[in-house]
């Protein structure tokens, strides 16, 4: 147990991503430990939904490798990263359109359930985790943004990951709707998934994360625990007065 | 797609096999006999160009090739092996599947469906540019006849079953066997996780493999098992009409006609392409009293039912009685 909670779930060491000639990571590093929740904040551009991409095997990053469980899974395809245990939701949501809620959950679920049948039942299981329950035989094209966001949540879960990767799981939802997914992140954590999230509210980085990187220009510019990172002056200066209110 | 069959759609399934069993009983004239086999020949064609294309999402325009291949493979090796048509149909078959492959490897690496598209044509004009001109082997543009037809055989209870010109309904039940049979294939895997994974794939190639879809493999298998059944068709062509050039199994047209089909049939569904298959060949069969007319009224039908039924026949039901949403 101690061993486990030593070594970190995930390492990225030392990856820099260049693409044609624009560096959009510069030599970032970060480690993420079982059951942690760690927030990746910064300015748009910033490289964190590319550093995403890289983690989830989108892109082969220029230099440095990506250690999962102290497996080097530079070299694996997404398909095999999620096999592994990566789960990632998208920043622009991608349903599967054509099909229903249900059998988008269906997706993330196959190699758990041999017969369709158990398959579909696991999977509204996981639709009335994220409160998607009454919308099972809706076509994914007919849900809202907050509703596709869970979608993608409740996909993503479905492949039982250890690892989770969440890009803006709350932007363009609705502020009634944002306590219950801050709810939700944190019944995961409770099952002891490891979580990785890009976030620009300031309420829902506060209430989850352990740790906060704060990324600019595509290095790492500024860690520590949220309230550190909020308050941090060369973070508010970036922010100008618009992001002190914020902290506060 | 993935929910159990309602009583009403065994209903229409049962229903539609046991008219399509009984037709030769109503009626065996050869040239009905002969459109009835066009239609099922075209019927496999267009269920397999509409896995890849409409269930799968990858655009090509290159199928007949892949016919052509079915066709001139099975003909050739029964001609010049002297192996049995009931071998080489499965060999066309295999033939094509491997062509399949081939031009499979090269598409996975596009993203793009138009470029997707380009490559398979240019892949199809080769394989008739590659049959038109070897012609020591295929004898080229003047045609290869002389294939040889299925030999008969004796089926219990019904006696012995010859394969000829002049009886067409021994080629309508082998071929309604055949469509069955691909048809089956079709929808066993449409209804099973793989087809969940590809219909995913075509839906969001990205979040497909963000779940664990092998996008590589996915693709491969369906090009392979989608040319080895329009393969199957192509062979039967072969044999059926004991002669071939490379214009009229390899020829863009085909493949038009064949896209045509889903089209108006209804792509992505598992009955449009038969309905599609059915309605346009009977359709060109039926005006062809209008002689130098007939295409313009043919053309003049499938832009009417692609302006108002673009999701194919088979919504025409809905369109008609819209149910509430569920």
């Amino acid at each position: 147990m101690a061993n486990v909670a030593s070594a970190p779930l995930l390492q990225v060491d030392a990856i820099t991503m260049i693409f044609g000639g624009i560096v959009a990571i510069d030599n970032l590093s970060l480690d993420v430990k079982q059951g942690q929740i760690l927030a990746l904040m910064g300015p748009n551009g910033a490289g964190k939904t590319t550093t995403f991409h890289v983690i989830a095997g989108v892109h082969k990053p220029t230099l440095g490798c990506i250690l999962f469980q102290g497996q080097d899974i530079t070299a694996l395809r997404p398909d095999a990263r999620c096999r592994a245990g990566v789960a990632r939701t998208f920043q622009i949501t991608q349903p599967f359109e054509q099909l229903s809620v249900a059998e988008n959950i269906m997706v993330g679920a196959r190699p758990y359930h041999s017969s369709m049948a158990e398959l579909r039942k696991a999977s509204e299981a996981y639709a009335h985790k994220v409160g998607l329950g009454d919308k099972l035989n809706t076509l994914a094209k007919g849900l809202s943004t907050g509703q596709r966001k869970r979608l993608e949540l409740a996909r993503a879960m479905a492949t039982r990951p250890k690892l989770l990767l969440m890009d803006e799981v709350t932007g363009g939802v609705d502020m009634k709707s944002i306590p219950g997914l801050i709810d939700l992140v944190k019944t995961l954590r409770a099952d002891g998934l490891t979580i990785v999230l890009i976030e620009h509210n300031m309420r829902v980085i506060n209430e989850l994360a352990d740790e906060a990187v704060f990324m600019n220009r595509g290095a790492r510019m500024v860690s520590g625990t949220p309230h550190e990172v909020a308050t941090n002056p060369a973070v508010v200066e970036l922010y100008l007065g618009e992001s002190a209110d914020h902290g506060h | 797609m993935f929910k159990p069959y309602t009583l009403q759609s065994r209903l229409c399934i049962a229903g539609a096999l046991v008219l399509m069993l009984a037709l030769p009983l109503i009626t065996s004239d050869p040239y009905i006999m002969h459109v009835m086999v066009l239609v099922m020949i075209f019927g496999i064609f267009a269920s397999a160009w509409n896995l890849v294309t409409g269930f799968a999402g990858l655009k090509t325009f290159g199928h007949h090739a892949f016919f052509g291949l079915g066709a001139y493979g099975s003909a050739l090796l029964s001609m010049n092996l002297a192996i049995s048509p009931w071998i080489t149909l499965w060999l066309g078959g295999l033939i094509a599947a491997g062509a399949g492959f081939f031009i499979g490897t090269p598409i996975l690496r596009i993203r793009s469906m138009a470029h997707v598209a380009i490559v398979t044509l240019g892949f199809a004009e080769i394989v008739r540019i590659c049959i038109a001109n070897f012609s020591s082997v295929t004898r080229g543009e003047m045609g290869l006849w002389g294939i040889p037809q299925f030999e008969g055989f004796t089926l219990p209870f019904a006696g012995p079953i010859t394969f000829s010109p002049a009886d067409k309904v021994s080629f309508y039940y082998l071929s309604l066997v055949l469509l069955l049979l691909m048809l089956g294939v079709i929808v066993c895997l449409m209804r099973s996780k793989t087809g969940l994974a590809m219909l995913a794939m075509r839906d969001g190639e990205d979040a497909a493999e963000s779940l664990g879809v092998n996008l590589t493999r996915m693709k491969l298998m369906v090009f392979g098992l989608s040319a080895f059944i329009v393969g199957i068709a192509g062979a039967f062509y072969a044999h059926y009409l004991s002669i071939l050039t490379p214009a009229s199994v390899v020829g863009l047209d085909l493949m038009i006609s064949i896209i045509a089909m889903v089209l108006v049939g209804g792509l992505g569904t598992f009955t449009g392409p038969l309905v599609g298959a059915l309605v346009l060949t009977v359709l060109i069969e039926a005006m062809r009293d209008l002689e130098s007319y007939r295409m313009l009224g043919y053309g003049l039908l499938i832009v009417l039912i692609v302006m108002y039924l673009p999701k194919g026949l088979v919504t025409l039901r809905e369109r008609c009685f819209p149910r509430p949403q569920e």
